[in-house]
């Protein structure tokens, strides 16, 4: 695996900020990024279902694995140099419901946490 | 020759054969470890392996002529042995100290390369065709 394409929210304030830390992290795996429901994504992908990918995070690998909410993230972490070790403790079978927990629920509220935190447009 | 400064070369002699012996031990053993960090490159393996152990005999050596000096006049046989027991002591601490030192650098590089090749911690939820553009 070479690279992954993430494909996030623009619209969420929260996930242009994590985008902008993610773009300057050192990585073991590209990251490409395109924006959900676009054009770019639609012809990238022509069988995904393209609704679902505004429920939670999609990162599709090269050979078209794709993984969606807490796995997406956690393929993230692993993707980055500092945080790979963190991936893999937190898909421990100890820690992947937490894991799990707290991601979904991050997804789920993101437009309100971006709002807490002055991050809307 | 005083008691005095047979201490002192006796002591320059243990310390000395007591570095070169956990050098080579470090440079033997580790060397399997470092080929295996650098995916068989040997030749690599083999100059950071050499430059690992000049560094080891630099701060040992180091240490054992900063650590020389006595202090105080040594009259007899008995009081030589209890110096020299004190230093070789200090001596096998520092290197025992640095050779866990090393064991750590060699581990945290071998950490550092099986995680770069290390798989994906979880499975896809699904496949989908990508079509390059």
């Amino acid at each position: 695996m070479s690279t992954l394409t993430m494909l996030y929210d623009p619209s969420c304030g929260l996930c242009r900020r994590v985008q902008g830390w993610l773009a300057e992290q050192p990585k073991l795996v590209e990251i490409k990024m395109i924006p959900i429901k676009t054009e770019a994504a639609r012809q990238r992908y022509p069988k995904l279902n393209h609704e679902l990918t505004a429920d939670d995070l999609t990162v599709v690998s090269d050979e078209g694995a794709v993984y969606f909410g807490p796995k997406a993230w956690l393929m993230v972490l692993w993707a980055l140099c500092r945080y790979r070790d963190w991936a893999y403790r937190l898909a421990t079978p100890r820690l992947l419901p937490t894991t799990r927990r707290v991601v979904s629920m991050i997804s789920e509220h993101r437009y309100q946490i971006s709002r807490a935190a002055g991050l809307a447009r | 020759m005083t008691i005095g400064i047979a201490t002192y070369l006796l002591y320059l002699a243990i310390s000395i054969a007591l570095t070169v012996w956990v050098a080579r031990t470090l440079h033997k053993s580790g060397r399997i470890f470092l080929v295996d960090v650098f995916h068989g490159n040997e030749p690599l393996a083999d100059s950071v392996n050499h430059l690992l152990v000049v560094g080891f005999y630099l701060v040992n050596l180091g240490y054992v002529s900063l650590a020389l000096k006595l202090g105080y006049e040594i009259a007899s046989p008995k009081e030589s042995i209890e110096a020299l027991s004190v230093k070789v002591g200090t001596v096998l601490l520092v290197l025992g100290g640095m050779h866990f030192f090393n064991l750590f650098i060699f581990s945290r590089m071998r950490h550092r390369a099986t995680m770069r090749n290390a798989p994906p911690p979880v499975y896809p939820d699904a496949f989908t065709p990508v079509q390059e553009v």
